[in-house]
């Protein structure tokens, strides 16, 4: 698909009502397409996280119209979220989220099995998923027996099921040491680059704004600044490394 | 599919094993409390259900089958004369007393029949020959009943209110729901053994004639016969079975702990489903993020309930099969044909699958953040 993958109208999640009502994504207007690797920045509370989650299709906007390729997910009934989950969207969490009582290849298997690929095909396709991240001598650990990186590999790996066009991270590195961390936002930014996935990542971690094509910065539910390795300004940062 | 749901369960164990102990709790009260319900039941109306009579005759107003009361023979030739009776015989059951070999006294029910047509003879012989019982003083026990009979053998001669009679033979399957013995001998042997005056009997046996419907000759007889009540087969066997059930309470009671059993399971098991649920709630909200539906989770629970419901009721049948071998030995018997077994199990499926419901609620409810936080 040549235009934006995904197109957020003026975007707004109010949780609660009248008195008590809380604005967590304020009239948000974004346009974003595959190839890309973009970071989300902002202070703890400004919405990065309702924000993820609305591009993730786990909440539904209270205003504002919100688009998955062709799909109006701000119309959609709350049954056909899965589906639009399963065929675009791959998620990495903070702390992994994986599933302790399986290995790391069943955990992959598993996200495969959500969509719809069973039996050989799914051993298979998790097989590769995982020599992809460079788990595959980790195959039959379980999660408490591997390291953090590892854990997020697993992740990772388990996010590329189904091979979705858009990867969503939500601080994949918050609980990662700081090369590690590098690791895995190397990784991310390789899928976007080599394989056009649309990589968009929630994270608190300066040193890896020169990783980005695009950062994007969010106060009080709203994106106040925006840059883009295309700019000037986005070089001076990769110059410098900050 | 991956069993996510089996994974989970024998992951943890200790829960595992907690939430099996209740499961098997509730299969082996449910299981020995309805076996001794039924076998409770059918005792109480275990002569009648044998007896090939199509309807019995008894005295006015009598409560079941063992407080029989005696009334006029002239009943009897009345009742063969009525159109539609095929044949009509005397039938008696009197309470006596049983002379112990210590010295002590037994309370026993004697049941007298006609030896000639055999009718309300028992029907399982286990030793000895049913003619012998035209001899004077002639009498078969149940060999449930020797123990508490002091062990007599046949050929062995006992003494039942002051009268002497002897073994002849053993019977299966003849135990009185009240726990005194049944002793079966011929209806003129059974009048001096009880305290049954000459010329009464306590009930009349009734086949109905091919071409009569038994309602109709029931009716017939009803009409015809003053002073007792006339009832099918099937309404003596309920209205003695209902006076033990509901009027004493007594299968009330077991049926209760039953229900208990049951009920304590569930909370058990819900418990621990939930409390499963709720450790796992994380992985639940993750999954959805991947792309399941609230039905992906709902069969996860299910499936939960459902491993949980077989493995709990194999193990619980275990230990129910245990319990009956020891009860069997202390003269407690249950009764449980196939379909019961089969009802359990649907009933521990009921109680598992019902034990999640609570889960499934929080998964629907599940807020999206929750996979977020840290």
């Amino acid at each position: 698909m040549s235009g934006p993958w995904l197109v957020l109208d003026r975007v707004s999640k109010v949780y609660g009502d009248g008195a008590s009502a809380v604005v967590a994504v304020r009239e948000v207007s974004l346009e974003l397409q595959g190839g890309r690797f973009v970071l989300l920045m902002g202070p703890s509370g400004s919405g990065k996280t309702t924000l993820l989650m609305l591009m993730g299709c786990l909440l539904k906007p209270t205003r504002g119209r919100l688009f998955l390729f062709e799909h109006e997910v701000s119309a959609l009934d709350e049954r056909t979220l899965p589906f639009l989950r399963r065929r675009y969207i791959g998620f990495v969490f903070q702390t992994f989220n994986l599933f302790p009582a399986l290995t790391a290849l069943e955990n992959v298997e598993l996200a495969l099995n959500l969509k719809g690929i069973n039996g050989r095909e799914a051993q298979r396709q998790a097989l590769a998923l995982l020599a992809r991240v460079g788990l595959s001598e980790r195959l039959h650990f379980l999660p408490r027996d591997l390291s953090g990186g590892e854990k997020q590999r697993v992740a990772l790996a388990r996010a590329l099921a189904g091979d979705p066009p858009i990867l969503l991270a939500d601080e994949p590195t918050g609980m990662l040491d700081s090369r590690t961390g590098r690791q895995i936002v190397e990784l991310l930014a390789d899928l976007a680059r080599t394989e056009g996935r649309l990589v968009f990542m929630v994270t608190h971690d300066q040193r890896v704004r020169d990783l980005a094509d695009d950062v994007l910065f969010m106060e009080d539910g709203s994106i106040v600044a925006r840059e883009s390795a295309d700019d000037l300004w986005g070089a001076v940062f990769r110059r410098e490394g900050r | 599919m991956v069993s996510l749901a089996r994974k989970n369960l024998f992951h943890d164990r200790v829960r595992f094993a907690v939430a099996l102990l209740g499961i098997q709790f509730a299969v082996v009260l449910m299981t020995l409390q309805i076996g001794f319900f039924l076998k409770f039941m059918t005792n109480a109306s275990v002569l009648i259900d044998h007896i090939e009579a199509d309807i019995w005759i008894t005295a006015k107003n009598l409560k079941n089958f063992d407080f029989g009361l005696p009334f006029s023979e002239q009943k009897l030739y009345e009742a063969r004369r009525v159109p539609g009776v095929l044949w009509a015989e005397k039938f008696l059951m009197g309470f006596s007393y049983w002379k112990m070999p210590d010295g002590g006294q037994e309370t026993i029910q004697v049941i007298g029949f006609d030896p000639e047509t055999r009718i309300g003879a028992p029907w399982d012989i286990v030793e000895g020959n049913l003619d012998d019982v035209k001899s004077f003083t002639q009498i078969f026990i149940d060999e449930a009943d020797r123990e508490r009979l002091g062990f007599p053998r046949v050929g062995d001669e006992v003494e039942i209110i002051g009268q002497r009679a002897r073994i002849a033979g053993i019977t299966r399957g003849a135990k009185s729901f009240v726990g005194s013995p049944f002793v079966f001998t011929s209806f003129k042997n059974a009048l001096k053994l009880s305290f049954i005056p000459p010329g009464q009997t306590v009930y009349i046996l009734v086949k109905v004639a091919p071409g009569y419907t038994v309602e109709e000759v029931k009716e017939h007889l009803a009409r015809t016969l003053t002073g007792v009540d006339v009832y099918t087969k099937r309404e003596f066997s309920w209205k003695s079975r209902r006076y033990w059930l509901l009027v004493t309470g007594a299968g009330i009671a077991l049926l209760s702990t039953a229900l208990l059993g049951l009920l304590v399971g569930t909370v058990i098991v819900g418990q621990t489903i939930y409390a499963s649920t709720m450790e796992h709630l994380k992985e639940f909200g993750t999954l959805k993020a991947l792309g399941a539906s609230n039905a992906d989770l709902y069969r996860i629970i299910l499936a939960q309930a459902l491993i949980m419901a077989v493995i709990g009721y194999a193990t619980g049948m275990l230990l129910a099969r245990a319990f009956l071998i020891v009860a069997r030995r202390a003269g407690l018997e249950a009764y449980l044909p196939l379909e019961v077994l089969a009802g359990i199990f649907g009933l521990t499926l009921l109680m598992c699958i019902g034990a999640s419901i609570l889960s499934i609620y929080k998964v629907t409810k599940l807020d999206p953040a929750l996979v977020f936080r840290s």
